[in-house]
């Protein structure tokens, strides 16, 4: 339980550690994309540890780099050909960065780190909480961005992009709207703002516990 | 040495599990992705061929230039290709219809932005049907004066085209 919510707060992988940034910026422009690209990050996370965990007895350590790589890029790839498959939408909105999950460096990172020394149940709580920890980040600075930009938040439902599933915005600010939040340097903005508060936060309750 | 041998193995074997597994996916998914990539051309290529039945050809052009092939009615051929004419940012998307023998059978521009009453005179139908339909060697294509770019583009996607045909045959 520790572990899991480590993944939130304390060690969010994108906000305290720094992790998988470049496609958090990417694809945090609205909140469909963020969400498809974090539950693809979580399920791949989940499947790598249990399986590195599971062979991380019979892994020889001089490859187990290579054996990692190898482990996470066949997850990836399978992952990469479901959604091709089912959900064309979120296909074509992640584009590139779906198969960039591999060199993403969250996965690679929970496995040398966690996996390797640990059981295949903690692993995969592990895998969970960071997973998860990484999909809160890029929803909540996709939500940020596509409600400074939009004046709305929306979801759609990735199966049929035409079927809305909620909406949520301020329509009078739609005139105030800054679309400089929907390119890149309102992704660094945003970023950079959130990973402040979260510095706040962990400084401070260190300093309770002194 | 040995247990540089016995390290090789083990990646051997992870690879090995690996494309097994990769290779049983695909088997699956491959099937849906094609059939999700020929519904979203039909609207396309009904146009060539009302109420027609297609298929995807697997057919990988090293030019970029033919985007896809699809079989019609189990004898003719579709080809989508693209290339840049006058208009640098909008490249010209065509269709072009090759029935059995070899010949064009029509050509129709999903998208072109070359300029007004210029390069667009190469997608009348006068035109197509004069400078395109009917041929069926790169060499009896000609150029429609004036239009020089948007004709070239226009010659680059036949040339593909007829490439990739005498490929497929």
């Amino acid at each position: 339980m520790k572990n899991f919510k480590n993944g939130f707060i304390k060690e969010n992988p994108v906000f305290c550690l720094y992790l998988g940034m470049c496609s958090t910026l990417a694809l945090s422009t609205n909140l469909n994309n963020a969400l498809g690209m974090g539950i693809c990050v979580t399920v791949v996370l989940v499947l790598s540890n249990a399986i590195i965990s599971l062979i991380r007895n019979i892994t020889p350590d001089e490859i187990r780099i290579p054996v990692y790589i190898v482990v996470i890029a066949t997850l990836v790839s399978v992952v990469e050909l479901l959604v091709h498959a089912f959900i064309p939408s979120l296909f074509d909105a992640l584009g590139a960065f779906l198969s960039l999950i591999v060199v993403n460096c969250i996965i690679l990172g929970r496995a040398e780190a966690f996996a390797k020394k640990n059981p295949v149940l903690p692993s995969i709580i592990d895998g969970l909480g960071m997973g998860l920890g990484y999909t809160f980040a890029i929803v909540l600075i996709s939500m940020i961005r596509e409600f400074l930009s939009t004046a709305w938040v929306s979801l759609y439902n990735p199966f049929n992009m035409s079927q809305l599933i909620i909406r949520v915005g301020i329509p009078q600010l739609s005139k105030y709207t800054i679309s400089l939040f929907s390119s890149s340097v309102g992704a660094f903005l945003t970023f950079a703002c959130i990973a402040a508060l979260f510095a706040f936060i962990n400084n401070k309750s260190k300093e309770g516990k002194k | 040495m040995k247990k540089t041998i016995r390290l090789a193995a083990f990646l051997g074997v992870v690879a090995a599990i690996s494309g097994l597994l990769l290779g049983f996916v695909n088997s699956i998914t491959e099937p849906i992705i094609e059939a999700k990539a020929l519904e979203e051309e039909k609207a396309n290529l009904q146009i060539m061929y009302p109420n027609g039945e297609f298929e995807i050809v697997d057919y990988n052009d090293a030019d970029g230039v033919v985007i896809s092939v699809f079989k019609a009615n189990g004898t003719d051929y579709v080809f989508k290709a693209t290339a840049t004419g006058y208009n640098s940012s909008t490249p010209i998307i065509a269709l072009v219809g090759i029935d059995s023998k070899g010949t064009i059978t029509n050509v129709i521009a999903l998208q072109q932005q070359e300029t007004n009453g210029i390069g667009t005179k190469v997608f009348d139908k006068e035109n197509i049907n004069s400078l395109y339909v009917g041929k069926a060697t790169i060499d009896d294509i000609d150029m429609l004066s004036g239009a020089t770019f948007t004709s070239s583009a226009m010659k680059t996607i036949m040339t593909n085209v007829f490439e990739a045909l005498s490929e497929i045959k």
